[in-house]
């Protein structure tokens, strides 16, 4: 099968978490604009790694080929909900924090099991807060930022077999947390506001999972209409 | 080097025993401050705080397990007790992983990483908040992380997420506490240790390739290098820096 320019991702099969959002589902679509076949995985198979390596293998078998392609977008839903850090409990925190790292290593190693020996392209989606800080969302924040350097050092260590690992950090407005990119920045978005999920952060994912994307990895790229500007 | 830059003020420091922890509990003494050295395992905590008395300076030790809420809160609530109040708060405690592949990550390696680093933090923070909050504006919370934390690393993968973590929590709640004056910062030292020392010794090479990537070629020294910046935070100079990473490694990081 041959890629073409306006079907970079012609043959390539997709995984995409968190769909249930409309984050997941844009670039869901996107993936699908751009010729990829996209199976869309509930939170529920993330809980264990063996429920998410038969998810993994559940769609492969359905779009008959190896995943090629992981976006990760899923967390609890506990992890969007503000709260004053001196009322997180420890049920709370275990729920944001040990959910979303569970979530995002067994995402990691059932696509690994699916790319291992011929290479492929994960992308996590991390929004702009996790680096910039935000009150009233300590355990979110803290849980994003694992999930960011999680990929930064699974990057490092799958890189020489051809597996990219980078994260796309969207602007806060594309997440139910109630943050605006004005939070983030004294500036405002240079391009005008966050964009839209399938038009304006479909691309750039459809880039890193391309073969266009092959020599990025462990990047992250804000694309959050131009606030977040670091480093 | 002697000040009285802390004079007054009470820290607890945890993972004192040893190591960065320990250079932080001497240097935060020796300006004044009456610290409480939080260690897993009196054999430790006991002669470090012992070391400090020695010197002059005020110190006890709390043996605590910073992985368990009801022996952290004991540990403050013992604080308070003895020295009426609780300024300063750094969470510095950590049991180190061995090499992993992220394929192999299981719950227990997992865990062993999550643990120390973050449920600590987390415990440090919640309990330590509401002395921190009526310190006077003097309140400070310093999490002791690592630059594995910001460049992933390639030999510990568990390490890197729960060093991000440190640094993420530090900006959020700089937001949130900024209103109390409370400041909350993170340090990301390298600097002559026992996990350091153990390091080098499974891998002669990395001691040479850690001090040839290091401006200044030398490894840091807990007290004079490290304490020296975790008692800056702590003091009423260092009260308008808060929600960052002071990277404390001899140049050798440059990326943030």
């Amino acid at each position: 099968m041959s890629t073409t320019p306006d079907a970079p991702l012609a043959g390539r099969v997709a995984v995409v978490t968190g769909t249930r959002l409309a984050l997941g589902r844009g670039i869901s679509d996107a993936l699908r604009d751009a010729g990829a076949a996209v199976g869309e995985i509930g939170d529920d198979a993330l809980a264990t790694r063996g429920d998410a390596v038969a998810a993994f293998a559940a769609v492969a078998v359905e779009h008959g080929g190896p995943v090629d392609i992981v976006v990760h977008t899923a967390m609890p839903d506990v992890a969007f909900e503000q709260t004053p850090f001196e009322q997180v409990d420890d049920e709370r925190w275990g729920a944001v924090w040990e959910g979303a790292m569970e979530g995002a290593i067994h995402v990691l190693q059932a696509g690994y099991e699916q790319m291992r020996g011929r290479g492929g392209r994960f992308v996590f989606v991390t929004p702009t807060v996790s680096m910039s800080g935000a009150a009233g969302l300590v355990p979110y924040t803290t849980a994003v930022e694992g999930q960011r350097l999680l990929a930064k050092a699974a990057a490092r260590q799958w890189g020489p077999e051809g597996i990219t690992v980078n994260c796309l950090a969207p602007a806060p407005e594309h997440v139910p947390i109630g943050v605006e990119s004005v939070a983030v920045s004294l500036a405002p978005p240079a391009l005008g506001g966050p964009g839209d999920v399938r038009a304006d952060l479909g691309p750039i994912v459809v880039f890193l999972a391309g073969a266009a994307g092959h020599a990025l990895t462990g990047a992250t790229l804000s694309a959050d209409g131009g606030v977040w500007m670091a480093p | 080097m002697s000040d009285a830059s802390l004079a007054g003020r009470t820290a607890v420091v945890t993972g004192a025993g040893q190591g960065v922890g320990e250079g932080i509990a001497r240097s935060l003494a020796a300006a004044g401050a009456n610290v409480v050295v939080a260690a897993r395992r009196a054999e430790t905590g006991e002669p470090a705080a012992e070391a400090i008395r020695d010197r002059g300076h005020e110190a006890v030790c709390i043996v605590t397990d910073v992985t368990d809420r009801d022996s952290m809160a004991a540990c403050v609530d013992a604080t308070v007790e003895r020295y009426g109040g609780l300024e300063i708060m750094v969470h510095n405690a950590f049991r180190g992983a061995t090499p992993h592949r992220v394929e192999d990550l299981d719950a227990d390696l997992w865990r062993h990483n999550s643990r120390t680093a973050v449920w600590g933090s987390y415990y440090s923070a919640v309990l330590a908040f509401p002395h921190l909050v009526g310190a006077g504006r003097r309140g400070r919370l310093v999490l002791v992380t690592s630059p594995s934390g910001v460049e992933g690393s390639v030999n510990i993968p568990a390490y890197s997420p729960v060093k991000a973590a440190q640094r993420a929590m530090a900006k959020s709640l700089s937001r949130e506490w900024g209103p109390h004056g409370i400041t909350v910062n993170c340090i990301a030292p390298v600097a002559e240790t026992p996990a350091l020392t153990t390091a080098f010794a499974a891998n002669p090479v990395l001691k040479e390739r850690v001090e040839a990537r290091t401006s200044l070629g030398r490894i840091g020294d807990p007290e004079a290098d490290i304490g020296s910046v975790a008692r800056f935070l702590a003091s009423d100079d260092g009260g308008y820096v808060t929600g960052q990473t002071i990277v404390c490694d001899g140049g050798s990081f440059m990326g943030l």
